[in-house]
């Protein structure tokens, strides 16, 4: 009955869903209710986040609409009881099934888009008179750019190294650092879509936000506070006062301490006075010291006012002081990061525009610019091909404000056509985690408050999972019922299928073994010797030990687990378990404990394929190809298994040139160029008694290096993996549980010399320069190649790569890490979520230098932060289908207590420990067999019926391999004089047909090089006037003449005639010869063949035939 | 081969015109495609069963070509040159990209040539058109398009010379007007307006005949099920037509799918479908391409298994490598010979090609290895000046030079003039003979020729980025056609069968985004404005792509469609088209014409295997007399860390490239900071009794001057020396410190070479102080104490302090951590004496085991294999 409303086409909706209660199901839902009611596809706009998503709606559309077209009465009719239509009409049942192939088949159909695929569809209707970039492709790859950008600007100021900017950059420098600074400035660049904003309008944007700035901070940068203070006779009553106060029935500390200050205050200068105090009354934290001797003694404790008072007053306006400077350090920070920040986004965009390329950030403000002049926005609406009714958004919570205003201004010129479309929103708050991509998650609530206003939509919130076991839920409801850190819209959850068993699991701590310094202390010193012992690599001992545990249980899992599939239980395989970590730091120490156990994972490492150890080694291979003398890509390239050469092999090549040059010096090539020393490649072609390994590589290499500079890199790359037999080798070599994941990588990198800059202009070098900017740039590096559903391995994701996937086993890892400190060096932004522009826009470097004055904004930041860190919790819980399992590790019990806030760990085993007690939720100290656990039975029936179907699956009747059959000819290309011989017919054909007889049109049409022509011509000419050729040509000594005739015989055989000529009494045929005459006898068939076919045609006639020469001899053949 | 269709086209023809026979010279075939006239002619003959002297046969853009207009022609290139310079002058296309904006137009204004019989009279009465098509108030945005499209295209028509488009439309006219004999038009999708205008005329005055296959009923019971599903404007539901289909037998044994999991299954699925092919005999193969990048993967694949493949769609020039030369000369030009342009230039196999291939390339490596070794950046002067004495390098750097400047980039020049300079700098790079060798090379060369003379007379001057923009517009959208292979198998396009029967048909890519592929309108108009004018759009395409599919399923009865219904993890949909027929043949017959036979061909290709060991961790033992003789510090540290890395650089003697760094880096600085401190305490060995200022000030110029260089090459150098600045203070203070302890600054860099028991230590240490007899060495570090005293940890794991201690027989080592304002002394926990002693006595004894015999294993821990230049060699990570 909630469907009921929520998919009421007629209505606009906005609904909360909790995570696993089907968001896609009820959008898509939608969509299929739109339709029904008679919504045209082309009026339907739905969009999503990732490209993914949009291809996962699509697909569900069009399987469901297949359904309603193929299923009977009955099953449509429960279709769509099931989404609040009850009771279909005929019509509608008919209309229903018409619904595929109508969707399917329309043009336009159904838009089903992510934003910036929108946005790009709409922009490229731009009008022209909106000053907004015009027909620019976008920019998918920004990293480079930036740098490129960066560096120019760099260079700029080297040549002005007087410019404001550059003393600005300058100072950055110095106060900064170069690493800072530059995190300052590309942070200033990743955030140019709100300064844009922020600045719209503004003649002067940099003294707009900076006049904006000094009025925040309050700063009067002429001020010097500091000698203000120094100079104040107040300053020195109050300080004297106090110094008076402390000395009298003071302690022996406390007089002391007073004279100190007062000596301090004889510094002549302020800034002294201030320096010197400064640490006297505040902590190397800069907190002020109110403990002893700054509290009252017991003599002093009576009347002890007046001496906090004075005491607390002079703290106070030293540290007034003090936060003055903060403000001017941080407005001066401003200052230089903003000038310089403004002359890099100019840099950068006019890189853009001279490669006519935009990036996202452009699209948006461009768009956004111009949907906000209602005219262009008015025109917006008619200029698509598709008007649309019904807007469906999906996962609003990442939305952030410029695409939030992208799609009000939408709307509202939608109202202005007077065609108001429904709009449907779908999002979960709870769920939003792209705070780092500029997504505003309260934004939700707005745009829920415009389209209830607006658009009378009904609201609607859903907090029934079909995803989870109740024993999972449980767990997720007593974490945050009481809406910890701003979780304040979480209400509890409810299962849809209650009877599915669950597990949670809390593992107890990993703590490193500490007892081990200790012992070796009084050990006398020895020193490791490296060939037989290995260094120890137990720095991370806590985390080892929660590896170990973490890949022990994993095996028991894959042996002893059973999951449900569709309502039944089966055994559970790696496949079955998604691994979840915050952040890949120390990925590699799990991933090492696998290894170790055999147990196969994906760790799909965004951007990760280029350094992997296969890609490495393809890449050493075209390197070695274009570098011949690159000894070490070489030496690796042996090492591979495409080579599998041994040390033997290696140290072979590496002695021989002391063993050769004796013996066979002068069997190296004369090399003018190398004879100092020669290279790996030079030595290895010259091997007295190579071994095979090193015979096959030699000549292998030596065959691709012949290939390197011809081929295109991907054939290459496809001859080296055949002819190296690649992909069979690294099987070979390998141990089991990396094979698939190898040879997919090794796939996947072919993939990318398939589509690196979609094949233009290739060449190998280039080629490898774009791998190393690739590798180099952290957004755009290519990912691992995909295992696809077959692979079974456990799959380990960062919480945000695991948005929109579940699992039936889910294990958070390494969840006792705190939470980073948000990094410095960044921009502050206000964005009230109402606004059309960011109310403040201000850089800070660090803690430090951040001043009072913003603190609000900064408590603001910090609050989302929180919130958003229990977002990403819930996220990684609402994960398990079935299995929760948490891990974590601790440096020890003292760290522990030092928290600044409970861990994911914490919150977790906090919220078990209150849950009354029941099977499937427990801390357990021991990864072991558990009594408790209802997913712990072995299916042994199962496990056979698995192999089996493995079984069935590879061995299904053995084929043979088609033989290899050569096919297809490449022609030899043809020489200068046949060349000649084709165009000469040619210019003969067209002049004798009179159509185009100029020269020069001539020579353009049938594509003749200028140096030909002349000498083409004269010869055509010759030949048309020659005296024994002219009747065959001259139009009034003949009947009819026709070139290049075509005929078939009685036999079926297709032919062509040069030149069939008619006169009275007879037929000849005229066949051209390129070459100069000669014997005709070679000919005779042919031209036998062409006589017995005319005189079929032409009965009363002779048919006589001639050859005619490039030199104009004609030769009758009898 | 399906011959029924032909053969009733040609029974049609015969007897039509029996009283001809056999002379049919009269009679005229519009074909769709010069691919069918030899069947078509095969089926006359077969038919007559005797000599025919074939009617012409033709297309009909062929058929207007020749005839005779009396006005010229402008060409397409001089067109475009005449429209941007158009739109140069509209103020708000200041940002755009005017060359594809120049052809986007063009490509309207074509369209409206076609559409429409005359231009309207007024852009008035056109934007009122427009806008109501719109469906629009008043807008004056919309008005402005449509008066601006309607400005630029009657400018555009106003010469007295004709453009292509007019041209077309003029000669059409006049074969419409001239036809006198009979017509035959073979078809299997729409006309375009003005085709379908002139078959009217034409109509007019001769008798026309049509065989379009979407009409052709009786032909086989299989058509009509492919109709069935495919038919465009029926309202019937799938299970409706099933009942339609009862007499019809199913398509099992002549249409079959494969769904890919990747591109890579997906290439290799299509190309043993064609080997299986070939093995049954089957001869002639069409795989129309709908992806092109599954169909250049393919294409290796079938080419490893020597099947070659004929091309009938052809290659942009742009994806050639005969133009990447073209384009690396003008990057190299551009970026005053940025390194990398200038060695991917020299490695092109077309440039020098009049010296031999392995000449050219010992050069190259030559050049390669100097700028590597020097660092040189970029720079044609610079890499002359590098070259020095190595003669074979002077030619080629001068032959650049003399063609560099002939491209004077500075100039606003006509294109023909740029064409023509761009010719001669080739010429002079024997670029143009290393082209001439190569058959897409010569058409390269002859286009260049063609667009310079076709521009001789345009007039406009372009800057040199203006005339690179176009020049790569015209190599993006110039086709070339590799005509030298001959082979039963070819690649084609959908559009390129109409009406051909073929003994398999691979239909590839065929997902819901390349099948119908339709580009999108593009800026001008929408579709509703666009088919009100009568101009094609997006369903136009689409419907004609239809129409060509359903013809080819039609007429070929050996039918493989492929398409990835996984695409890198996202879900790849198949044409909605195809997936309609699938459905409605398992709806039908319970069978959804899956291929079922691939799979099991794939898997026994896979199952290739190899017999060779698995890898393990290595540990070689080395030969006695390939045991260094002496080690340096770096390299104990080496060794150390990691036997194994020890080997591979010390005995194996791998490195490395030197990369030319472009930037500063943090390894520079470390020297640099070293060099000061040396020079600074050579000048004061002793700073206690100076002015403190003093000190300041003559340290500050001493690093400026040691820095002078770096700062004049890269404005980054001045953050550098920032950074160094930040701890001058506390240098000085921690100098003055030291001193006031007692210790004296004796002397820096001094390098020692020590005997050990059959093994040389060798190494240069920082500086050594002394304080009376006591002597101290110490390193400088620019790293933070935190991470120096990690480093000291372990006693035995770093070397360095114990071995410098142990050369210069000090008590104490320190390294000297300067860095974020900070100077800090950091010592090793542990008697540096001993620790020395200890030190000294592994290397001996590990020396010795070495020499012995002992392997050398490769068990670096991850921090030491992190940073390590040698995992590809020691392959960690692949071990059992
Ligand atoms: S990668 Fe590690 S194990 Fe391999 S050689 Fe280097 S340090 Fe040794």
């Amino acid at each position: 009955m909630t469907n009921h409303l929520a998919l009421d086409p007629k209505r606009s909706v906005v609904v909360e869903a909790c995570a696993g209660s089907g968001k896609t199901w009820l959008l898509v839902s939608r969509i299929v209710r739109l339709l029904l009611d008679g919504a045209q596809p082309s009026q339907i706009l739905a969009i999503t986040f990732t490209r993914k998503a949009a291809q996962e709606m699509q697909a569900r559309l069009q399987l469901w609409l297949r359904d309603l077209a193929m299923g009977n009465d009955a099953t449509v009719r429960k279709f769509f009881a099931e989404r609040g239509l009850d009771n279909l009409s005929d019509v509608q049942l008919q209309r229903a099934r018409n619904l595929y192939s109508y969707v399917l088949l329309a043009q336009p159909g159904i838009t089903i888009s992510t934003f910036h695929g929108w946005f790009m569809q709409v922009m490229q209707r731009a009008p022209l008179n909106a000053d907004v970039m015009q027909g620019m492709s976008l920019l998918e790859r920004a990293g480079s750019a930036q740098e490129e950008a960066w560096e120019e600007l760099l260079e700029q100021m080297r040549k002005q190294p007087d410019s404001v900017e550059a003393q600005h950059m300058q100072w950055l420098f110095g106060e900064c650092g170069l690493f800072n600074t530059r995190k300052l400035l590309f942070n200033f660049l990743g955030k140019r879509a709100e300064w844009w904003a922020y600045t719209q309008g503004q003649a002067n944007a940099l003294r707009f936000a900076l006049g904006n700035l000094r009025a925040d901070l309050a700063v009067d940068m002429a001020l010097d506070p500091v000698a203000d203070w120094g100079m104040c006779g107040n300053s020195e009553e109050v300080l004297l006062a106090f110094v008076r106060q402390l000395a009298s029935d003071g302690t022996d500390v406390q007089k002391a301490r007073a004279s100190e200050l007062e000596q301090a205050w004889t510094d002549s200068s302020p800034e002294g006075r201030f320096e010197k105090l400064w640490p006297l009354l505040f902590t190397q934290k800069n907190d002020p010291r109110t403990g002893s001797p700054f509290s009252p003694s017991s003599k002093q404790k009576p009347d002890a006012e007046p001496f906090l008072r004075t005491r607390d007053l002079l703290q106070a306006s030293l540290q007034e002081v003090r936060d003055t400077l903060a403000e001017q350090q941080a407005y001066r920070l401003n200052e230089a990061v903003l000038h310089c920040g403004v002359a890099f986004l100019e840099r950068y965009q006019a890189l853009k525009q001279q490669k006519q390329q935009m990036d996202f950030s452009d699209l948006e403000w461009q768009l956004c610019r111009l949907l906000q002049q209602s005219e262009h926005a008015e025109t917006m609406q008619y200029k698509l091909d598709s008007r649309y009714r019904h807007v469906l958004l999906d996962e609003f919570q990442d939305t952030n404000p410029l695409q939030w205003q992208i799609m009000r201004a939408w709307f509202d010129a939608a109202v202005a056509v007077d065609s108001q479309p429904t709009v449907f929103i779908v999002g979960d708050p709870k769920q939003s985690i792209y705070r780092f991509r500029r997504a505003d998650a309260r934004l939700f609530g707005v745009a829920r408050e415009y389209l209830k206003e607006h658009f009378a939509a009904h609201e609607q919130r859903n907090n029934h999972t079909w995803r989870n076991a109740p024993a999972v839920l449980d767990v997720v409801n007593a974490v945050f019922a009481d809406h910890p850190e701003g979780f304040v819209d979480f209400e509890p959850h409810t299962a849809e299928h209650t009877g599915l068993p669950g597990y949670v699991a809390v593992l107890q701590l990993a703590v490193a073994e500490q007892s081990k310094e200790k012992t070796a202390e009084d050990a006398p010193l020895v020193l490791r010797d490296p060939l037989t012992t290995p260094r120890d690599e137990a720095e991370e001992g806590a985390r080892q030990k929660e590896a170990a545990q973490f890949a022990d249980l994993l095996q028991t899992i894959a042996t002893d687990w059973s999951v449900n599939e569709d309502g039944k239980a089966r055994r559970a395989t790696y496949g079955d378990i998604m691994v979840l970590v915050r952040s890949r730091t120390h990925l590699a120490v799990y991933e090492e404990a696998l290894r170790a156990r055999h147990i196969p994972f994906i760790s799909s490492r965004r951007g990760g394929l280029l350094d992997t150890l296969e890609a490495e080694d393809v890449q050493a291979l075209l390197m070695f190809l274009i570098t011949p003398f690159a000894d070490l890509a070489l030496a690796q390239v042996l090492r591979t298994p495409i080579f599998a050469c041994s040390d033997e092999d290696l140290m072979e090549i590496a002695g021989s040139r002391n063993k050769e040059q004796g013996t066979s010096a002068e069997t190296l090539p004369q090399s003018s160029v190398l004879d100092s020393h020669s290279s790996w490649w030079q030595r290895l072609q010259h091997l007295a008694d190579p071994s095979s390994a090193l015979q096959r590589a030699a000549e292998l290499l030596q065959r691709w290096l012949a290939l390197a500079d011809k081929l295109p890199v991907h054939d290459l790359l496809d001859r080296v993996y055949f002819e190296g037999d690649v992909l069979a080798r690294y099987t070979a070599v390998l141990p089991h549980e990396m094979r698939a994941k190898v040879t997919a990588n090794l796939h996947a990198f072919m993939e990318i010399a398939l589509s690196v800059d979609a094949g233009r202009y290739p060449s190998l070098p280039r080629f490898l320069q774009e791998l190393r900017e690739l590798r180099d740039s952290r957004d755009d590096a290519p990912d691992e190649g995909k295992l696809g559903t077959a692979g079974d391995a456990v799959r380990i994701y960062t919480v945000h790569e695991s948005k929109g996937l579940e699992a039936p086993i889910v294990w958070l890892l390494d969840a006792n890490a705190e939470k980073k400190n948000k990094e410095g060096n960044d921009v502050l932004l206000d964005w009230p979520t109402h606004d059309q522009r960011p109310s403040h826009f201000s850089l800070y470097a660090d803690q430090a230098s951040r001043g009072k004055k913003r603190a609000p904004l900064f408590e603001q930041d910090a609050a989302q932060q929180a919130r958003e860190e229990m977002n990403l919790l819930y996220v990684a819980m609402t994960r398990a289908q079935q299995a929760l399992i948490v891990s974590g590790n601790s440096k020890g019990e003292d760290k522990e207590e030092k928290k600044k806030s409970p861990s994911w760990y914490d919150r977790i085993a906090a919220a078990i420990s209150v849950i009354p007690a029941q099977a499937g939720i427990q801390v357990i100290e021991q990864a072991s067999r558990s009594e408790t656990n209802p997913l712990c039975r072995p299916l042994r029936g199962d496990i056979e019926s698995l192999d089996s179907r493995l079984r069935e699956n590879d061995g299904r009747g053995v084929v043979a391999l088609p033989p290899i059959l050569p096919t297809g000819t490449r022609a030899t290309s043809n020489t200068l004089q046949q060349q000649r011989g084709i165009w000469l017919h040619a210019l003969l054909q067209h002049i004798t047909e009179g159509s185009a007889a100029d020269e020069n049109e001539l020579q353009h049409h049938l594509v003749i090089p200028s140096a030909e022509i002349d000498s083409l011509w004269q010869q055509a000419q010759h030949l048309l006037t020659s005296p024994q050729l002219a009747r065959f040509f001259g139009a009034q000594h003949y009947r009819s003449a026709c070139n290049e005739m075509p005929y078939v015989n009685a036999a079926g055989e297709l032919k062509r005639i040069d030149r069939l000529v008619e006169f009275d009494d007879e037929v000849w045929v005229l066949d051209y010869k390129t070459g100069d005459s000669g014997d005709p006898a070679p000919y005779r068939t042919q031209l036998a063949e062409y006589r017995s076919a005319m005189q079929a045609v032409y009965a009363d006639k002779t048919v006589r035939c001639a050859l005619v020469f490039a030199d104009g001899v004609l030769s009758e053949v009898l | 081969m399906s011959p029924a269709f032909y053969n009733k086209v040609a029974n049609h023809i015969l007897s039509r015109h029996a009283q001809d026979l056999p002379d049919l010279r009269g009679v005229t075939i519009l074909l769709p495609n010069n691919h069918i006239a030899q069947p078509l002619a095969q089926a006359l003959g077969a038919v007559s069963q005797s000599t025919l002297l074939l009617p012409k046969m033709v297309t009909l853009s062929d058929w207007a070509q020749g005839v005779v207009l009396d006005a010229p022609i402008i060409t397409d290139s001089q067109l475009s040159a005449l429209l941007y310079q158009q739109l140069r002058k509209q103020k708000w296309f200041e940002q755009a990209d005017l060359w594809s904006m120049t052809q986007e137009l063009l490509t309207l204004f074509d369209e409206l040539t076609h559409s429409l019989t005359a231009l309207p009279n007024d852009a008035e009465v056109f934007a009122a058109a427009v806008q109501q098509a719109y469906q629009a108030r008043q807008n004056s945005t919309l008005q402005l398009e449509a008066r601006l499209v309607f400005e630029l295209w009657y400018a555009m028509q106003a010469g007295n010379e004709l453009d292509t488009a007019r041209a077309y439309q003029l000669r059409l006219a006049k074969l419409a007007a001239q036809a006198q004999q009979p017509l035959f038009v073979l078809r299997t999708s729409d006309w375009n307006a003005l085709e379908q205008r002139f078959l009217d005329e034409y109509a007019e005055r001769a008798e026309v005949t049509v065989f379009d296959l979407r009409n052709e009923e009786e032909i086989s019971s299989r058509a009509r099920f492919i109709r069935t599903a495919l038919s465009a404007n029926d309202t019937l539901d799938l299970r409706t037509k099933t009942t339609q289909l009862h007499d019809i037998l199913p398509l099992g044994d002549t249409l079959r799918f494969f769904a890919a999991t990747s591109l890579e299954q997906e290439s290799r699925a299509a190309a043993m479908q064609v080997r299986l092919w070939l093995a049954e005999g089957k001869r002639d193969i069409a795989i129309v391409a709908q992806d092109r990048v599954v169909a250049r993967r393919m294409r290796a694949l079938l080419e490893r298994a020597q099947v070659l493949v004929a091309d009938e769609t052809g290659w942009t020039f742009a994806t050639l490598s005969v133009s990447t030369v073209l384009m690396r000369w003008l990057d190299a030009l551009q970026s005053d010979f940025y390194h990398h342009d200038l060695l991917d230039l020299l490695k092109s196999p077309f440039i020098f090609a009049d010296i031999p291939a392995a000449e050219r390339k010992a050069a190259v490596y030559q050049l390669e290895q100097l700028l590597r070794k020097q660092g040189v950046v970029a720079g044609l002067e610079k890499f002359i000046a590098l070259a020095g004495h190595e003669v074979v390098l002077h030619q080629p750097l001068a032959r650049l030079r003399q063609a560099a400047a002939l491209l004077e980039q500075n100039k606003q020049k006509t294109l023909a003039d740029w064409l023509a300079a761009l010719r001669a700098s080739l010429r002079v790079l024997a670029i143009d003979t290393g082209l001439q060798l190569d058959d897409a090379g010569m058409q390269l060369l002859q286009a260049l020729e063609t667009w310079q003379q076709e521009l001789a007379g345009d007039e406009g001057r372009y800057r040199f980025a203006e005339w690179r923009r176009w020049l790569a517009q015209q190599l993006d959208t110039k086709i070339y056609h590799d005509s030298s292979i001959d082979s039963p198998v070819r690649f084609t396009h959908l559009a390129a069968t109409r009406w051909r029967a073929f003994d398999a048909v691979l239909l590839l890519g065929c997902d819901a985004d390349h099948l119908p592929s339709v580009a999108d309108g593009g800026r001008w108009f929408n579709d509703a404005v666009r088919s009100s004018l009568d101009l094609p759009t997006r369903s136009t395409h689409a419907a004609r792509q239809r129409d060509d599919l359903l013809a080819l399923l039609m007429l070929n009865e050996c039918v493989l469609v492929t398409w990835q219904k996984d695409r890198n993890g996202e879900k790849g949909l198949l044409s909605s088209y195809l997936e309609m027929l699938r459905d409605l043949h398992d709806l039908a017959y319970g069978d959804d014409l899956s291929e079922r036979e691939l799979h099991r061909y794939l898997a026994a290709e896979e199952a290739r295997s190899v017999d060779l060991p698995q890898s393990v961790q290595p540990a070689p033992s080395v030969a006695q007399e390939a045991v260094p003789a002496s080690v340096s510090i770096s390299a104990y540290n080496s060794l150390v860390a990691c036997p194994y890395q020890f080997y591979a650089r010390h005995i194996l003697r791998l490195n490395e490239l030197d990369e030319v760094h472009e930037g500063i880096e943090k390894r520079d600085y470390g020297e640099r900071v070293h060099d000061i401190l040396r020079r600074f305490h050579e000048r004061y060995p002793f700073v206690s009794e100076q002015p403190i200022d003093e000190l300041e000030a003559a340290l500050r110029q001493i690093s400026e001057q040691v820095f002078a260089d770096l700062l004049k090459q890269d404005f980054a150098a001045s953050a550098w020396l920032a950074r160094w600045f930040k701890s001058l203070p506390a240098y000085l203070d921690w100098q003055l410190a030291n001193e006031a302890q007692g210790w004296r600054y004796a002397e820096a860099e001094r390098a020692f070479d020590w005997e050990l028991e059959g093994v040389r230590l060798r190494g240069r240490i920082d500086r050594l102080d002394v304080r009376e007899d006591e002597k101290r060495v110490l390193d400088y570090k620019t790293q933070s104490d935190q991470v120096l005293r990690n480093k000291l940890l372990e006693p035995g794991e770093d070397v360095q302090l114990a071995c410098y201690a142990y050369a210069h027989e000090a008590a104490d080592a320190a390294f000297v951590s300067i860095e974020n304002g900070k100077v800090k002394l950091v010592e090793p926990k542990h008697d540096v004496p001993q620790l020395a002693q200890l030190n000294a006595e592994r290397l001996v004894q590990v020396m010795g085991s070495i020499r012995g015999g002992a392997g050398l294993p490769a068990n670096g821990i991850d921090q030491a294999c992190i940073y390590c230049e040698m995992r590809g060699v020691c392959r960690k990570g692949e071990w059992q």
